[in-house]
């Protein structure tokens, strides 16, 4: 081997063997926002019994559609999952275009229609509430919401953990009304 | 077709079937994959245990598959450009102990990293320091 040879396989080799070390990312370490995230997405109820709450929440999530997929009354946990229609309009108008200009600009030997495909069409939604009784007697519910959104390819377009305020904000309005009903024994 | 070839394609075809048998069982060693994904705590207090777990998983962004007390066992999926999923169980050990093992995946591979474990147990950690503490 060449002295040049011999420099660059220096180089290379340690350079391979580093990228075999990966290092994974942090699954489990909470985010910077997670105290944000629990105000969010947990609601105290004061004086109420937990089997209450857990009544109200199956009731409410059965008012939303969702399908019961998972119960455990003595931790305190009800698991539901709905599909739901995924389509946005906005999404659907710009794709469309997109197709026709595509169309238009190669005279007509482009018209594939490839961009249609990709639209958002339906989305799985899946949630999961506990409850957790306080020692002074209040109950304290935490909702976390997920979706995947497919095309209508039926391919996976988008996978996430909901974040947005005002559909926890709903939810728990939902809930605070139903724990009323509950209490009335309505 | 050759007759060489003809005696070769059984060959590839109980090859291929081995391969994606292993992933069936693991290769691991059970005794070290047990101690990264265990951590032993002072209590004997299953039902707060679990609801520490709960507390754990849904900080960190998972939504609860399944949860049983009597099995006092938990699996939960989070879901971000990957799709996590992890299992808790809960036992007794040594009388006055529990012990908690939480095993996980990412897609579809097992995550056999004990950092990432320890990451889980920290957070666990805290949790279980506020429920017995009944902090919010």
């Amino acid at each position: 081997m060449r002295k040049p040879d011999v420099l660059l396989a220096l180089l290379v080799i340690p350079g391979m063997l580093a990228s075999c070390t990966t290092t994974q990312p942090d699954y489990f370490s909470p985010s910077q926002s997670s105290v944000t995230a629990r105000k969010m997405q947990a609601r105290v109820y004061p004086s109420v019994d937990e089997s209450d709450v857990m009544s109200a929440a199956a009731a409410v999530l059965q008012d939303m559609g969702y399908s019961i997929d998972e119960v455990e009354a003595r931790l305190g946990v009800i698991s539901a999952s709905k599909r739901a229609d995924a389509t946005n309009r906005l999404q659907a108008f710009g794709t469309l275009t997109l197709d026709s200009m595509k169309c238009a600009l190669t005279f007509l030997m482009a018209c594939s229609g490839n961009h249609y495909g990709v639209i958002d069409d339906v989305q799985d939604i899946r949630l999961t509430m506990v409850s957790m009784p306080q020692s002074d007697g209040s109950v304290a519910v935490r909702i976390t919401i997920q979706r995947r959104i497919y095309d209508k390819r039926g391919r996976l377009s988008e996978q996430s953990t909901i974040s947005d305020a005002a559909v926890y904000d709903m939810l728990f309005a939902k809930l605070s009304k139903a724990v009323f009903l509950e209490e009335q024994g309505i | 077709m050759s007759r060489r070839l003809l005696t070769l394609i059984p060959l590839l075809a109980l090859a291929a079937c081995a391969s994606n048998n292993a992933a069936i069982t693991a290769s691991d060693s059970q005794v070290h994959v047990r101690q990264m994904q265990t951590r032993v705590y002072d209590s004997l207090d299953k039902l707060d245990t679990l609801r520490s777990v709960l507390a754990t998983l849904q900080d960190l962004g998972f939504v609860i598959d399944t949860a049983d007390y009597e099995m006092a066992t938990i699996t939960a999926t989070k879901l971000q450009d990957y799709q996590l999923r992890v299992t808790v169980t809960v036992k007794d050990r040594n009388y006055n102990q529990l012990a908690v093992r939480a095993n996980a995946r990412i897609d579809d591979q097992i995550i056999d990293d004990p950092a990432t474990y320890q990451d889980f147990f920290t957070v666990l950690d805290k949790a279980i320091f506020l429920t017995r503490h009944d902090v919010d």
